[in-house]
């Protein structure tokens, strides 16, 4: 069964932060094995994302197994989720970033990660690269086809005022 | 008396004078050679006397006198006679010189005149074959300036066509710049991407 990521979950440093936060709460249970009694414990703080996909995907994050499993997963997603890098003229704001991955993880895949960068250069639009394809979706790009037309009209106004 | 009969007179007492020295000499010298000589030495001073008796100062003043006014006379109407002939060969001399001079300066401008429109002609022919020459320059330089015009034009235009749309793009994009909103441009992001989603999904299997 595939693990499923929330839309809070978009590039790898998320995965990745989720798999470190993963082995030091192992680390603790570990600890808390091999303390003496009656030493005092300093529980790990988890982010909301890591206790999000777990609740997502009926992990508990106390069971040993379900760590394991859980990390196992999210291992996976680092080897083998395809990642796709998309460049906005700005910052993107959240609600809108959310609504691309949710294209993504229906369309393409579910496991679809994002890295997000600006290409200012572009002022609209955004340009979306795969493994082997750069697919230019920005309003310069689609400038740049309308060339011959704009040329078009300008010859056709330039006749009409001779 | 007049002067001609005074030489009259003088003319006669000579032919006297030389008739008795020709007998003196015709009889020559012989045994009355003395009393020849004598003789003729007598005659010569009786003529000499004569002579100073006849030509004394008296005649000789009045006909130096006459002679004086004869020659005053004469003087006077040569000179007139020289004056007239001097007037009338100024005279002609003027008109010769002036018609000289006339003919000269006429023949001078006749040829000055045929100088000029010599020149005249020179100087046209030389204006029309720089005109021909200039016309034919103005006509390359025309043909040259009308096919350059004609190449830069549609340099210019190819030119302006070509980096055209690259300005207004960049206008555009300068323009726009931040301005519209990502949630904006939500549906046309979505909408191209659904339009490479086969493309995308393609692209994310083979790589996989």
């Amino acid at each position: 069964m595939e693990l499923k990521l929330s839309t809070n979950i978009v590039s790898q440093v998320d995965v990745a932060r989720m798999v470190r936060e993963l082995k030091s709460l192992e680390d603790f249970f570990i600890a808390t094995k091999v303390r003496p009694a009656g030493s005092s414990l300093q529980l790990p703080k988890l982010t909301r994302l890591l206790e999000q996909v777990a609740k997502e995907n009926n992990y508990n994050l106390l069971e040993e197994e379900h760590r394991k499993a859980l990390s196992q997963q999210l291992d996976m997603v680092l080897g083998n989720a395809p990642l796709l890098h998309i460049s906005f003229a700005a910052e993107p704001s959240p609600g809108a970033l959310e609504k691309i991955l949710v294209w993504f993880r229906t369309n393409i895949h579910p496991q679809a990660l994002l890295q997000v960068g600006l290409q200012p250069s572009i002022a609209a639009g955004c340009v979306v690269r795969t493994p082997n394809k750069v697919f230019d979706m920005s309003l310069r790009e689609h400038l740049n086809d309308q060339q011959k037309f704009l040329a078009q009209l300008i010859d056709v106004a330039d006749k009409k005022y001779k | 008396m007049n002067v001609g009969g005074l030489v009259l007179v003088i003319g006669c007492i000579l032919s006297a004078t030389a008739a008795f020295i020709w007998l003196a000499m015709r009889l020559g010298p012989g045994s009355d050679n003395s009393k020849a000589k004598q003789l003729t030495d007598d005659l010569q001073k009786t003529a000499d006397t004569d002579v100073e008796h006849i030509f004394n100062n008296e005649f000789r003043e009045e006909l130096r006198n006459r002679g004086r006014l004869h020659f005053e006379k004469i003087i006077g109407e040569n000179a007139m006679f020289l004056q007239q002939d001097l007037r009338q060969t100024t005279s002609q001399l003027n008109d010769y010189m002036r018609a000289e001079i006339t003919r000269t300066l006429q023949e001078e401008f006749k040829k000055y005149e045929q100088s000029i429109v010599d020149a005249k002609q020179l100087a046209l022919d030389s204006i029309e074959k720089t005109i021909t020459t200039i016309e034919q320059q103005r006509a390359l330089l025309e043909q040259q300036l009308l096919t350059q015009s004609e190449s830069q034009k549609a340099h210019i235009v190819q030119s302006f066509e070509k980096e055209m749309t690259g300005i207004v793009n960049h206008y555009v994009l300068r323009a726009i710049g931040n301005q519209i909103d990502l949630s904006d441009q939500l549906e046309y992001i979505l909408a191209e991407l659904e339009s490479n989603k086969t493309a995308i999904l393609e692209d994310i299997k083979r790589g996989a």
